[in-house]
């Protein structure tokens, strides 16, 4: 799985990919808790912070960017960071989730908002899944 | 999508059009509005393309616009307006913003420049510990969920009847500071819960409060008209509807790229997403909207406060207070009545990075500036020089009565955090007499002078085209940022 942020004038363009679906969502949050907090979500955290949710979506793509905006929201309220999800429940238009976080004292970047722009989940040349997701800072 | 210049005709020396036959899904042309050497920079990036795609827009009138600030966004560019036909052309999300209701307002004072000497520091550590600023941070003020549904239907009124504002200031800020149309039964728990700690805070990213002295006046009559005068001290803002906005904007975008099918509405980017607005989702995201653009009033109503508080502990008691000169969103949407093709039209224009820029006449004016025309407060970047202007009628001639909002970005943070040592430019600007307070380098970094363009072009071309005339420029002397 890899995370890479790419350039944007204003914003955050962040390319990630993925052997299997699932582990897409995991690297999406990843890569949105570094932003959030740098490196955070490299390090082993003692989580403080469990909370179930649950996202319906048409497609994939949308499944992803509700529950990366979910997951987003819930930092906020929570004032924490979640870098670790187990699925309980995981089809193309469904997701029932376990997520984990830290609490943490303020954040690196405020993250307005996950976008839609440029999102896009489909198979690279390497078979892994992948897709671009825009943040709103 | 590529756009080159030959793309592109030369309408005036400031307008910039492409037809309407470049794309066939583009129902109106495109325009920009700018010199030809920012238009050459505006081609750097992909603003133009997002501009064709805002052309496509169901319901779009005239001409889809943007501002010689323009910059990439996210679906729309950010600096931009779209009209769309009164009551059932598109409403989207996208072309409002994530910041709904994202505005910046000035007070003014009755000090000058030489009053400040030698307090300029105290100054800014007193601002910065007054106003609550940073990531995610929550400010002092604590509302129960009835006080919330009060802050989101009265909007600054609200602010008033606490005692944090002015009754008198509500006419200086558009729409009174208070939107009628909200619904706060329309707005989510999670955004509630968002904004409940935020009254009274300005985040972070460009955000800012700043302290600036009138370094120039241009135009005498309208200075006067708005209370400004030579080496005057004013207190500019710039913050919007914090979290609660962005979860209101987030939630109206999932809903309505669901419902799109049932309206047939297609677009070429899920952030374009839009519904008819006289349909009941269209309905329901306006009127959260306007709530959303309620709470931003009465935050910045709060912080004008909390200035105010900063400001008569570092300077006496006896000193006047900070008045509000005026106060305007540059993420919303308006129903307006322009004139399209000669007739008078009703029109939802959505402005996202774009202010409004109303001339003399407009009915909403308080009544001191009624002869001169709207404010304009055109915020730089901490280190370079910000401009208040005046709107002018032919600015409803040619952009719905929008002008720009301010310097516009150029550099991506990332390679602004690259190019700029932020310890050593703050003490570049502490010799230049500009002190900078702010919780992070990083923030100082990302939103450096070199970040952006050079406001005095954006200004100048928006002046040399008419749409707004320059009243006089702003130099800042304190900066705070989350």
């Amino acid at each position: 799985m890899k995370v890479e942020y790419l350039p944007h004038t204003a914003d955050i363009r962040m390319r990630i990919t993925a052997v299997h679906l699932q582990e897409l969502f995991h690297v999406g949050i990843i890569g949105m808790g570094n932003i959030l907090k740098e490196k955070f979500c490299l390090q082993d955290i003692p989580y403080d912070r469990k909370l179930k949710i649950e996202i319906t979506a048409s497609d994939p793509t949308c499944l992803l960017i509700d529950f990366l905006s979910e997951v987003l929201s819930v930092s906020y309220t929570e004032k924490g960071i979640f870098c670790k999800v187990t699925f309980i429940e995981f089809t193309p238009t469904k997701t029932i989730a376990e997520i984990y976080g830290k609490h943490v004292y303020g954040f690196d970047e405020e993250i307005k908002a996950v976008t839609y722009h440029e999102a896009d989940i489909f198979k690279n040349k390497d078979g892994h899944w992948e897709t671009m997701v825009v943040f709103d800072i | 999508m590529k756009i080159y210049k030959t793309d592109i005709n030369k309408i005036t020396d400031y307008i910039w059009e492409i037809p309407k036959s470049f794309r066939p899904a583009m129902r109106v042309p495109a325009r920009v509005l700018a010199s030809e050497p920012l238009l050459d920079d505006i081609m750097g990036d992909r603003s133009l393309a997002q501009l064709v795609n805002v052309a496509s827009l169901p319901g779009i009138k005239g001409t889809s616009l943007v501002m010689p600030d323009v910059h990439e966004g996210y679906g729309f560019p950010i600096g931009g307006v779209a009209a769309t036909i009164f009551p059932e052309g598109a409403i989207s999300p996208g072309g409002i913003g994530y910041d709904i209701n994202c505005g910046v307002r000035l007070l003014t004072s009755n000090l000058k420049r030489d009053d400040i000497k030698g307090k300029t520091e105290a100054l800014s550590k007193e601002l910065y510990a007054q106003i609550p600023s940073g990531m995610g941070k929550g400010g002092q003020i604590r509302i129960s969920d009835q006080e919330m549904d009060q802050v989101l239907l009265k909007g600054a009124e609200w602010a008033v009847e606490k005692g944090y504002g002015k009754k008198e200031e509500l006419e200086y800020m558009e729409s009174n500071g208070r939107l009628v149309n909200a619904d706060p039964s329309l707005v989510s728990a999670m955004a509630k819960k968002r904004g409940a700690d935020q009254l009274g805070t300005i985040g972070s990213g460009n955000h800012f409060v700043e302290v600036d002295y009138v370094e120039e006046v241009y135009d005498e009559t309208i200075a006067q008209a708005y209370g400004l005068f030579k080496d005057q001290l004013v207190v500019m803002i710039h913050t919007g509807s914090r979290g609660l906005g962005h979860q209101i904007a987030t939630d109206a975008i999932k809903q309505i790229i669901s419902a799109m099918p049932k309206y047939d509405m297609q677009v070429p980017d899920r952030e374009l997403a839009c519904v008819p607005f006289n349909s009941i989702e269209g309905q329901n995201y306006f009127k959260a909207m306007c709530a959303a653009a309620n709470y931003a009033w009465c935050n910045r109503e709060i912080i004008s406060w909390e200035a105010r508080k900063a400001w008569t502990n570092i300077f006496s008691s006896n000193t006047e207070p900070l008045k509000l000169m005026y106060d305007l969103a540059h993420n919303i949407a308006k129903i307006e009545t322009h004139v399209v093709h000669g007739a008078q039209a009703q029109l939802i224009v959505h402005r996202k990075g774009a202010t409004r820029a109303f001339g003399p006449g407009f009915k909403e004016l308080p009544q001191d500036y009624k002869t001169v025309g709207q404010p304009v407060i055109i915020p730089g970047s901490m280190g370079t020089c910000s401009y208040v202007l005046a709107g002018t009628p032919k600015s409803e001639e040619l952009t719905f009565g929008s002008c720009c909002h301010g310097a516009g970005r150029r550099l991506s943070r990332t390679a602004a955090k690259k190019q700029v040592n932020a310890p050593v430019l703050q003490e570049q600007l502490k010799e230049k007499g500009i002190f900078v307070t702010a919780g992070s380098y990083k923030g100082i970094a990302e939103e450096a002078p070199i970040a952006y363009k050079d406001v005095n072009m954006v200004v100048q071309t928006v002046s040399d085209s008419g749409i707004a005339k320059k009243v006089a420029k702003l130099h800042p002397i304190a900066v705070i940022k989350g």
